[in-house]
């Protein structure tokens, strides 16, 4: 027993630690669409802001400064997104691509200029894992979930937030609104345009989060194409969790959990392959078994434009 | 001049006017870019273009980059014209290649049929591989961008395990033996550009003869422009939503294929990517049609080929050309931009380029 439970803890820890990119990139994600913006750019989100956050300790010396230049690129990036698909009215699904696209592209690109080199960037002041009296002390739970880094617990704080402005203020009242029913929301005053760019914006600003975690949280260093498909699983998470932020939480939780045995499992009964395909085997499954009982925004993928 | 001749025209002008305004504006941006480098952007993309077209070795590399470009983009342009998004274009690849790569080896006894034997074995695999998406839309309701990008990492995770493990050959490089000589496609004598690119031509001329010259085809578009009316006029949704996306994985499966006989003769772990992807801007620049397929395959393989040549020549770094890529694969949907430049009318001849009417079904 002692020894099962001391084998739990690292499980769990390693679960925190893969769950925490997915579900700041799933909540962002959760915000574009809700407002009627398909985010599949998600990835690209979080790599540009990976590597902005890498460049911007690098030249600064500060892991803080660091997560702000994440934050800006974030933010751009889905801007590009926002006034591509928003105002240009271009197709969505196609902008995030380009997204993706652009962020693999470029961060190759900024690679060669900021470091003069390709693959690994050097290390930089990262965030070290920071343990919270008491709560860290508590057996077998307490290291996995309270001796992580600063942005794991801005992650636990963003689940309830997000829920609660989503489904409890004015403000998320507008944003479902505005990607259910953009006609009901433009006839009540309300801008789609703006609540889009809002929740393409917040997308951004989230995804860079879970970009910037796996940089400066785990690694301490920037590796070409280092997401790795995690904006896919945080989409996939979304969709699993239903365009609910606890959901999605729950699902990239999941997800985390599922990657925490891929490395923990002995690869002679399993081959790690298989493994990795669990996340996206997953998602295809409950994708077939809701079937056609549609969940997501109504007004998803469509321009809205005033007549 | 003829009204015949006029509406030719005026449809060529439209397949042109957003695929030329995308190229042009992502050039300026690729300017800047260049600019804030440090380099003479002219002196760039003079590099770019002797990279891409300057020397019988310059083309024959552009055509080699552009060969599995046909084919993805196709594998888009299928499903687009049935009114589907296939962004599984990477993965079906991948299942084509791992086919060639495992057949290849041991069909060499088979001589001069091994060729087609494989190519056959490629567009099966991808035909089926490419039917899944296709059935969990029409049995289930499960819509076709998320699953075909899901499988795309299945499909690379399955391929990745075949090759390093149950065929998996001894050498410095992981990845599956090299297939036997009689499976390989001959070059064409113009630098390293192989019958690939002749097999892509010949897929981009079938799938125009399928779509507009046959009832199958006829059907595949009237679901594409407007499912109501052709589940009205008896046409099963279903049926050809697994077709067309069927039909689509095959292409990519021989595109696959062909980079494993024509290119590489094995598959390394890693193998070559963003093929799949990219066919997403080769099938949009083309407007989903075949035609225009080859040219945007083109064009791409021409950006790749000079990118090579640019970072030769300056120190701007050959990931601009994915850069350049991306910017030309955002503006080539963008409607309203089209509009604020060539006013009101320029919308009309947006249409074959916009996805959501279809992908909200």
């Amino acid at each position: 027993m002692e020894e099962l439970l001391g084998g739990l803890t690292p499980l769990l820890a390693s679960m925190v630690r893969n769950a925490t990119p997915l579900v700041f990139a799933a909540l962002g994600g959760m915000f574009s669409e809700r407002s009627g913006v398909v985010n599949i750019g998600l990835e690209g989100l979080m790599l540009i802001s990976a590597f902005a956050g890498v460049a911007g300790a690098f030249y600064s010396g500060s892991a803080w400064v660091g997560l702000l230049c994440a934050l800006g690129a974030g933010l751009a990036f889905a801007l590009i997104h926002a006034l591509m698909s928003i105002t240009f009215e271009a197709d969505q699904i196609i902008s995030g691509t380009a997204i993706n696209l652009l962020a693999l592209g470029g961060t190759g690109f900024l690679m060669e200029l900021v470091f003069d080199q390709s693959g690994t960037s050097p290390r930089v002041q990262g965030f070290e894992p920071v343990a919270i009296p008491l709560l860290s002390e508590i057996p077998v739970v307490g290291p996995a979930f309270f001796d992580q880094s600063l942005l794991v617990y801005l992650m636990y704080a963003m689940v309830p937030l997000t829920y609660l402005l989503v489904f409890r203020t004015p403000f998320g009242l507008r944003l479902r609104g505005t990607g259910e029913a953009p006609e009901a929301v433009d006839t009540a005053g309300v801008s789609v345009t703006r609540m889009r760019y809002y929740g393409v914006a917040l997308s951004g600003l989230l995804a860079a989060l879970g970009g910037v975690y796996l940089s400066m949280g785990i690694l301490s260093a920037f590796t070409e194409g280092m997401t790795n498909g995690r904006g896919f699983i945080a989409l996939a998470a979304l969709i699993f969790g239903r365009w609910n932020p606890i959901g999605a939480a729950g699902a990239a939780l999941l997800f985390g959990l599922a990657q925490a045995f891929i490395f923990q499992a002995p690869q002679e009964v399993v081959p790690l392959e298989f493994l990795q395909m669990i996340p996206y085997v997953l998602t295809i499954v409950v994708l077939a078994g809701f079937g056609g009982r549609a969940v997501a925004p109504a007004a998803i993928g469509k321009p809205y434009r005033k007549e | 001049m003829s009204a015949g001749l006029r509406v030719v025209l005026g449809r060529a002008t439209g397949a042109l006017v957003f695929p030329l305004v995308a190229i042009s504006l992502a050039l300026v941006v690729g300017a800047v870019i260049v600019l804030t480098t440090g380099n003479n952007p002219l002196a760039a993309y003079r590099a770019l273009i002797v990279g891409a077209v300057g020397s019988p070795a310059a083309i024959g590399r552009t055509l080699l980059n552009a060969t599995p470009l046909i084919f993805t983009g196709l594998a888009v342009a299928v499903a687009f014209r049935t009114g589907l998004f296939n962004i599984g274009g990477e993965g079906q690849l991948y299942i084509g290649a791992i086919t060639a790569a495992i057949l290849g080896v041991s069909l060499g006894f088979l001589g001069p049929l091994a060729i087609p034997v494989v190519l056959l074995a490629c567009f099966l695999t991808g035909f089926l591989w490419g039917a899944i998406p296709g059935l969990l839309k029409a049995r289930f309701g499960a819509h076709e961008v998320i699953t075909t990008i899901m499988l795309n990492f299945v499909a690379i995770n399955l391929a990745t395990y075949l090759a390093l493990k149950p065929f998996r050959t001894e050498g410095l490089v992981p990845g599956t033996d090299f297939i036997d000589p009689a499976a390989r496609l001959p070059t064409l004598g113009l630098g390293r550009a192989n019958y690939g690119l002749l097999i892509a031509l010949l897929a981009a001329v079938a799938v125009y003869l399928l779509l507009w010259r046959t009832t199958l085809g006829f059907r595949l578009r009237a679901v594409g422009l407007s499912p109501g009316a052709a589940n009205y006029a008896g046409m099963s949704i279903g049926a050809s939503t697994v077709l067309a996306l069927a039909i689509g994985g095959a292409m990519a499966g021989l595109g696959g294929g062909v980079e494993v006989m024509g290119v590489y003769g094995k598959m390394s772990i890693p193998f070559v990517s963003n093929l799949g992807f990219n066919g997403i801007g080769v099938a949009l620049l083309g407007r989903n049609h075949p035609a225009g397929v080859v040219l945007g395959a083109l064009l791409f393989g021409g950006l790749a080929s000079g990118a090579q040549e640019l970072q030769f020549e300056t120190d701007v770094p050959l990931d601009l050309a994915d850069v350049l890529l991306a910017i030309i694969l955002l503006l080539v949907t963008a409607t309203r931009l089209v509009e604020l430049i060539f006013g009101k009318r320029a919308r009309e001849l947006a249409s074959g380029t916009r996805l959501d009417e279809g992908l909200a079904s």
